[in-house]
């Protein structure tokens, strides 16, 4: 099965937020009540109920009173995921036959390790204390249907289709290289920006807390090892040694 | 023979509970770093096991501050026949080593308690700071330094509780029985313990 991707293009996003209300009307989530923080902005930040927003971004421009970007924001279906590494619950985030990462909240243990390992800050928790995010909609994507988002996008701001077809057709037409096409192993969310990711609000190079990447290598296999490693200690004195005798002592 | 009181009733019970409670967690915690699904058939689930694993932790927690008053003040006094002990690699490396003498607890002791005691300490706090999210600027950071504190510990525990329980039971025959009966023969503790045993008036 081919990694299935979408290319988010910021300029031709209007700001209609139809992916919003097409995400949250497929995923059955409800409405959250938010407050008006003098931007358009709305709501503020993704929620355990939202899986996915847009971001405003307002910048002084020349040509316009104000140059507008709106950029979609969720969760990046990273190919080396930070959430699925720290995650102690076997089950609980997965990756789907399309690249997706998916989550079984049954699984989910509620120790919210994920929001801290992710380097896009994504993943909320619900009420219960279930992980809860965007999973590119992947009971759609196994049907063969596109995520909800891209199919509700009037403008092609958001594509959907396979990864490697996106990029292709990103470069002829000029990108070369999106953003998200090798970060974390390659992203399953990725854009065609004009100006450098910090101007979308983005981080330049995204990467999982290096304290994570240590644990996962080095104090991870060192806990199965060391274990063994005293235990062959403890044996091999016994045997080569032996015990402390004292004479007359027991 | 005579024989003489090492530890007490209370600090005995206190010692299996912090040992069990260890094992539950240290079991669980490998359950979670290597997603041993085996371990539902102990547990029932991972969200049992969870739950499991937290609730020992405040067990370990409270077992482990008693502790400090049994062995803190005894492993702080460290002079120079423990060093002398640690150079002579405990006696342990030859059938002939001789050591010089110990107190109540020998250098090696010592040296346990001290890492079990910080180690223990550490884990707790970071253990509580991911389970309980206390109200922080960035949890998130704070999330991400307790789990590399969690598991730095947790390392440090498993390679020295294994070897505590080779040198308390196989290594050295006649220590088990402190933790069970909480006495010893007065000559086994004379070989083992001299500044003890004359501490105390023998
Ligand atoms: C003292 C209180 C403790 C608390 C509150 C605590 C809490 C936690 C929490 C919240 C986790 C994350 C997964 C989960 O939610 O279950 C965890 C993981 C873990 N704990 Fe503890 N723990 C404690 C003590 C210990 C002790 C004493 C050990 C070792 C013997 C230990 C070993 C582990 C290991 C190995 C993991 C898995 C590491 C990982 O996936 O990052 N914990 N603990
Ligand atoms: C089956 C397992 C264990 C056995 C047979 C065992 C046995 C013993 C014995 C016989 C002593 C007394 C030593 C003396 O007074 O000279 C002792 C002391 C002690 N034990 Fe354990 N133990 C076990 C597990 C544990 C665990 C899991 C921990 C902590 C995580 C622990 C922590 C301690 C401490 C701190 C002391 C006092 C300091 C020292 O003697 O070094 N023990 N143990
Ligand atoms: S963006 Fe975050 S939540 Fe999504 S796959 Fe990557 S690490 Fe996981
Ligand atoms: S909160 Fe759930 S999904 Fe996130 S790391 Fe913990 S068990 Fe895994």
């Amino acid at each position: 099965m081919a990694r299935k991707a979408l290319l988010i293009s910021p300029e031709l996003c209007i700001g209609c937020r139809g992916c919003q209300t097409a995400c949250k009307s497929w995923n059955r989530l409800p409405a959250t009540k938010t407050v008006n923080k003098g931007s358009a902005e709305n709501p503020p930040d993704l929620t355990p109920n939202l899986y996915n927003k847009i971001r405003y971004v307002e910048m002084p421009s020349n040509s316009n009173t104000v140059r507008w970007l709106f950029v979609s924001q969720r969760c990046m279906h990273c190919d080396d995921a930070g959430c699925i590494k720290i995650c102690p619950a076997p089950g609980a985030l997965f990756k789907t036959k399309e690249g997706a990462v998916g989550f079984d909240k049954d699984k989910c243990i509620g120790c919210k390790l994920c929001v801290a390992g992710c380097p896009f800050d994504v993943p909320r928790y619900d009420e219960k204390d279930k992980v809860s995010k965007c999973h590119l909609c992947s009971d759609r994507i196994a049907e063969g249907l596109m995520p909800a988002c891209a199919k509700t996008c009037p403008t092609g701001a958001i594509a959907y289709g396979d990864r490697d077809a996106i990029i292709g057709k990103a470069q002829k037409a000029g990108y070369q290289k999106l953003y998200g096409q090798t970060d974390l192993g390659g992203l399953g969310i990725m854009y065609a920006f004009k100006d450098t990711p910090k101007v979308y609000g983005m981080d330049e190079s995204p990467a999982i807390p290096e304290t994570i990447v240590f644990w996962h290598k080095v104090l991870k296999p060192l806990a199965y090892w060391g274990l063994g490693g005293a235990a062959a200690v403890s044996l091999l004195h016994y045997l080569v040694i032996g015990p402390k005798k004292d004479e007359g002592g027991e | 023979m005579t024989i003489i009181r090492k530890a007490s009733a209370f600090e005995i019970l206190n010692h299996w509970v912090l040992a069990a409670s260890f094992f539950i967690l240290a079991i669980s915690g490998f359950g979670f770093l290597f997603h041993l699904e085996q371990l539902n058939a102990v547990f029932g689930s991972f969200n049992v096991m969870k739950d499991v694993h937290n609730y020992a932790g405040l067990v370990f927690t409270a077992s482990l501050i008693l502790t400090i008053f049994h062995y803190l003040p005894v492993s702080l006094k460290f002079g120079a026949d423990d060093i002398a002990w640690f150079l002579k690699g405990g006696g342990y490396l030859s059938k002939k080593a001789k050591v010089p003498p110990q107190d109540e607890l020998n250098a090696g002791q010592k040296l346990y308690y001290i890492v079990i005691l910080l180690s223990g300490l550490a884990i707790a706090a970071s253990g509580f700071a991911v389970w309980l999210r206390p109200q922080v600027p960035d949890i998130r950071k704070l999330v991400v330094l307790s789990h590399l504190v969690h598991n730095i510990a947790f390392d440090l525990m498993i390679i020295a509780v294994p070897l505590h329980i080779y040198l308390a039971t196989l290594a050295n025959p006649g220590t088990l029985r402190i933790m069970i009966t909480g006495t010893v023969p007065l000559e086994w503790a004379k070989k083992r313990h001299a500044k003890w045993v004359q501490r105390i008036g023998y």
